[in-house]
């Protein structure tokens, strides 16, 4: 009944991608379509694989109170649900920014070292 | 911040629940279509395969659906609310189980609460007084009086040498006429010494208590109203104070009124409370008594009440120690005759006020607590079967990843919702019960008639439901614990029925109701006899078709006695003549009403042994009230028309007058002088003997009492009885004499009021309104847990009978009559029923002694009783159990196998 993905990969996974919404939308408010959209355009397609998994990522911003959510019109000018980011949202972000450029440069110092020590 | 988010998203899951599932959907929607349209115009794909490419692209709708659920309500409230509608969807589909449970629950909680409700007026709520434990009331007794008045002497006497009271209140009671806007009324009032009010702890509403200045004999004409009069008789108007009314026609300055709910201590639990208040106004001299700590030899007149406030630091029990010392001093100095048993007493108030029915009320209390007990039981019964037949359901969940204290949890919630119910059901039960008692309440009951449904008493009610939910719920939710997916989902469902562990619970379940219902029985039993045996007891009158009222002839206007005889005399002849009355009198106190006094008397002919005397309780009547009552006549004749005021003074003794002063002797022509040794009154002579009646209560010993025409004994030792008691017999429903009554008695004269109208049937009812009050408790109670238990053995029967029937099919292939398979499920109720009765009967034993002080003329192990409930108890279970035991008789094979 489990998922296919391993916990650990899906996680590493959601935190990236609600980094990456959290910054989408410091651009301006979207909607989620709109929002994945953005998302294959910055990351070339890689978040391209699922866009529905963007969503439930979305519901847990909201309940956190990184983003809320508002109804405009879109585009083809129906309703949709637009989502903009809080202070507190911008505060997460750059915590969450942060923490990766402190990691990912833990990663490319090992990931540099690595073959002399092969 | 974080948790203002997440409670407005448990909020929004909550409440705006499907509006958000509309949302996402719309979301998602929204999402593909503008997906399907970007492959369409950027990849030109056809709208088909736009369509198909944005759905893979997507993932599976339904399982992002359920993730964004997963992350919206991950909180427990969320939970909680969807085991409630899972709960009540549960409920919904099984009605029949649902009104049944809910229903056994309701008639739990709303018996428990209503009760519970009277328990809190009577016993929680203080009495109006401030510090009402430093209070007690003062009594006195000797030989024949086991609490009666005190003196003047013993007053002052204790208010000096009782270092425990720090003070010292005394009164006594009586009535008033109250004249306001040419409108008469007769009140009861008491008559307050200055230091009862700051006794008590209480102080007027508005204006103040008496002063000393008024407090004296022949003081100024003052009174302090009752919230009740005042707000009836003067429309709460504050500039009440300082205005003149008239009070037995005297012009009279009204100084306070006190707070609404104020009684005196012995006004609880009276006939007529007193609604308003004079100054005692009395002193040693106006009492033949001796000013200060010093006694009268051989005790005075003892008329008063006396409530004492308690020296900080002092209890009840300290001042009965000195009271005890202080008695036994007067002894030794030969004040109080060693022969005449005096003693002294205090009463802590609250005791005085409520404990003679606060054993009654624990112990009906402790029944509605066995009714709940019961009922839980009953639900948690039923709430297995439920179960059983959910088991595939549970082992499903199981097998899908319901954890098992998910599982423990919805159960409870399902069993809380049902409580839920239950408990809206109870409470509206509850307030149905609390009316009744308001209603019906006897005024003997003391603050009965308060019970209110107020916050405290809804919060029990929660409690008890609450509490209900968890014992109700708590077994199958522990049996649903132990379900194993493997082998009830392998069985196919067929032995999902009942396994052997499962019915034990069950049937321990019904033996435990059943035990619980025997001792409730016995109890209600017990109380049935004991007031079948009270109503047996020969009061010595016959009160049916009897209508009683309070009367009284003011001094301002009938200032003698012979007005006052003459009064009487055409009232009786005009309420004669009234069609369906058939016998007119009036008494001064009536029988089972209030307690009499008595006189020191000599008997001619008669030495009391050495420093005891001949006392006598005195009755006066007029013509006719023997007839009225139908007292029994042993010798000689009633009064009659020939007992006036200048004829010779004649008496009418009881019985036990008779067997005490007149041994050996024919009782008529004896004679009686009526006041102490030196009474130079003019003797009675006996014309007539009696039968007893129970004046002072049903249960009490019969004293030695003797009867005087009204007429006589006015002139004879004084004063003339003004407010006497009305009875007129009728041959019909007494009450429809009440209108033509009154209106004779406004035809002779319309300025006289009229109070305390009442049946004599009344009269003796509140006699006896405790241990009635709770043999309708008992037996209500008594009944419902027969009910609930006969439920629960029909229920473990038919379960029995449900899971057997296959084999009861092959039994009955294989040659087993239907009488056979009869008896064979018959047996699974009445063995329970069987272990329920031994237990029962075995606590009953032991538990129906805390009852010992309730019960008349029955032991609390009486075996008619106990053989009784017995009887009843194995009727109704094997009644129970007949009617799906019968079921089981009809099983035949083929329908089994087809089936």
């Amino acid at each position: 009944m489990t998922d296919a993905t391993s916990p650990s990969r899906s996680e590493v996974l959601q935190g990236t991608l609600e980094m990456l919404t959290l910054k989408a939308l410091t651009l301006q408010p979207m909607h989620g379509w709109g929002i994945s959209i953005r998302l294959r355009q910055i990351s070339g397609d890689v978040f391209d694989v699922n866009q529905g998994s963007l969503y439930p990522a979305l519901q847990r911003m909201l309940r956190r109170g990184w983003i809320r959510a508002y109804y405009a019109d879109s585009e083809n000018n129906r309703k949709a649900r637009y989502y903009e980011i809080t202070r507190e949202g911008r505060r997460q972000l750059e915590l969450q920014m942060a923490e990766w450029e402190h990691s990912s440069r833990a990663v490319n110092r090992v990931l540099r070292f690595a073959p002399q020590g092969g | 911040m974080a948790w203002y988010h997440a409670l407005r998203t448990a909020f929004d899951a909550l409440v705006r629940r499907s509006r958000a599932e509309r949302e996402m959907d719309d979301e998602m929607r929204f999402h593909l279509e503008m997906e399907a349209r970007r492959l369409v115009t950027e990849r030109g794909l056809s709208e088909e395969e736009a369509r198909w490419a944005a759905a893979r692209a997507f993932g599976g709708v339904e399982r992002h659906k359920e993730a964004v659920r997963d992350e919206r309500g991950t909180s427990w409230l969320e939970e909680l609310v969807q085991d409630a509608r899972f709960g009540f969807r549960t409920l919904r589909r099984r009605p029949g189980f649902t009104t049944v449970a809910s229903l056994t629950l309701a008639l739990g909680i709303g018996a428990s609460t209503a009760l519970f409700g009277v328990v809190k007026a009577v016993l929680l709520t203080p009495l109006p007084y401030g510090n009402p434990q430093g209070i007690a009331v003062l009594w006195s007794a000797w030989k024949g009086f086991d609490q009666t008045w005190l003196s003047y002497d013993e007053y002052e006497g204790w208010k000096s040498d009782i270092p425990a009271f720090a003070n010292v209140g005394l009164f006594s009671d009586g009535a008033v006429n109250l004249t306001e806007n040419g409108e008469s009324e007769r009140l009861r009032a008491g008559f307050i010494d200055r230091n009862v009010l700051p006794v008590l702890g209480v102080e007027p509403v508005l204006g103040r208590g008496f002063t000393a200045e008024e407090d004296v004999p022949n003081g100024p004409d003052v009174i302090i109203l009752g919230h009740d009069v005042w707000q009836r008789r003067f429309g709460a108007d504050p500039s009440v104070i300082g205005r003149a009314i008239q009070v037995n026609g005297r012009a009279t300055v009204v100084v306070g009124v006190m707070p609404a709910g104020f009684k005196l201590p012995l006004d609880f639990g009276a006939d007529g409370a007193t609604m308003a208040w004079l100054p005692l106004g009395t002193d040693a001299a106006s009492n033949g008594a001796i000013a200060g700590p010093a006694f009268v030899r051989g005790g005075g007149n003892h008329g008063f009440h006396a409530v004492a406030r308690l020296s900080p630091g002092a209890t009840v029990d300290q001042a009965n120690g000195q009271l005890a010392d202080r008695v036994a001093q007067l002894g030794r100095d030969g004040i109080y005759p060693k022969e005449q048993q005096f003693r002294a007493f205090a009463v802590g108030v609250e005791e005085q006020v409520v404990g003679r029915l606060e054993p009654v009320l624990l112990v009906v209390f402790a029944a509605v607590g066995f009714v709940l007990l019961i009922a839980c039981a009953n639900v948690a019964g039923l709430l297995l079967v439920h179960g059983e037949q959910r088991r595939r359901e549970m082992a499903l969940r199981v097998a899908l990843g319901a954890g098992a204290q998910r599982l423990t949890r919805q159960l409870l919630t399902e069993t809380a919702v049902l409580a839920g119910l239950g408990g809206t059901l109870g409470v509206a039960l509850a307030a149905l019960g609390v009316w009744l008692v308001r209603t019906t309440a006897p005024a003997a009951l003391p603050r009965v008639g308060e019970t209110r449904l107020d916050p405290m008493v809804l919060g029990f009610a929660l409690g008890v439901a609450m509490l209900a939910a968890l014992f109700a719920g708590m077994l199958p939710a522990l049996q649903a614990r132990a379900v194993a997916p493997g082998t009830e989902l392998r069985d196919g469902g067929r032995s999902a029925t009942s396994g052997p562990g499962r019915l034990r619970w069950r049937q321990t379940l019904v033996a435990a109701e059943v035990a619980l219902a025997v001792v409730l029985v016995v109890g209600a039993g017990l109380m049935i006899r004991s007031v079948a045996n009270l109503f047996a007891i020969d009061a010595g009158f016959r009160p049916d078709g009897v209508l009683t009222m309070r009367l009284s002839t003011p001094a301002t206007w009938y200032p003698d006695s012979v007005r006052v005889s003459a009064f009487h005399d055409e009232l009786r002849r005009r309420v004669s003549a009234l069609p369906g009355v058939t016998a007119v009198g009036l008494v001064r106190i009536l029988p089972l009403a209030s307690e009499m006094g008595d006189w020191g008397l000599q008997v001619e002919g008669y030495t009391p042994p050495p420093n005891q005397g001949t006392p006598g309780d005195w009755q006066v009547v007029t013509p006719g009230y023997f007839e009225a009552m139908r007292l029994r006549l042993v010798q000689g004749r009633f009064f009659d028309e020939r007992d006036r005021m200048d004829a010779p003074p004649a008496m009418i003794i009881n019985r036990r007058f008779a067997e005490l002063y007149l041994q050996g002797r024919s009782p008529l022509g004896a004679r009686v002088r009526v006041g102490g040794r030196n009474s130079t009154r003019a003797p009675y002579t006996v014309v007539g003997v009696v039968d007893n009646v129970r004046h002072n209560g049903l249960t009490r010993e019969v004293k030695a009492q003797f009867y005087a025409p009204q007429p006589q004994f006015a002139t004879n030792p004084g004063n003339t009885s003004r407010t006497m008691a009305l009875v007129v017999r009728g041959d019909q429903d007494p009450k429809l004499l009440i209108g033509p009554v009154r209106s004779v008695i406004r035809g002779l004269d319309p300025r006289l009021p009229i109070s305390e109208v009442r049946t004599m049937n009344e009269v003796v009812e509140q006699a006896i309104a405790a241990p009635r009050f709770a043999m309708e408790l008992l037996g209500l109670f008594g009944v419902l847990a027969l009910v609930l238990s006969a439920i629960g053995i029909f229920g473990i029967v038919a379960q029995v009978v449900a899971s057997r029937t296959q084999e009861f099919g092959i039994r009955a292939a294989l040659g087993a009559t239907p009488r056979n398979l009869l008896m064979l499920s018959l047996g699974s109720g009445v063995r329970q029923a069987l272990a329920g009765l031994v237990v029962g009967v075995a606590a009953a034993l032991v538990l129906t002694r805390t009852m010992t002080t309730m019960l008349h003329g029955v032991t609390p192990n009486d075996p008619v009783t106990f053989a009784t409930v017995v009887v009843v108890t194995a009727v109704v279970a094997v009644a129970a159990s007949l009617v799906p035991a019968r079921r089981a008789a009809k099983t035949d094979l083929a329908r089994v196998m087809t089936g």
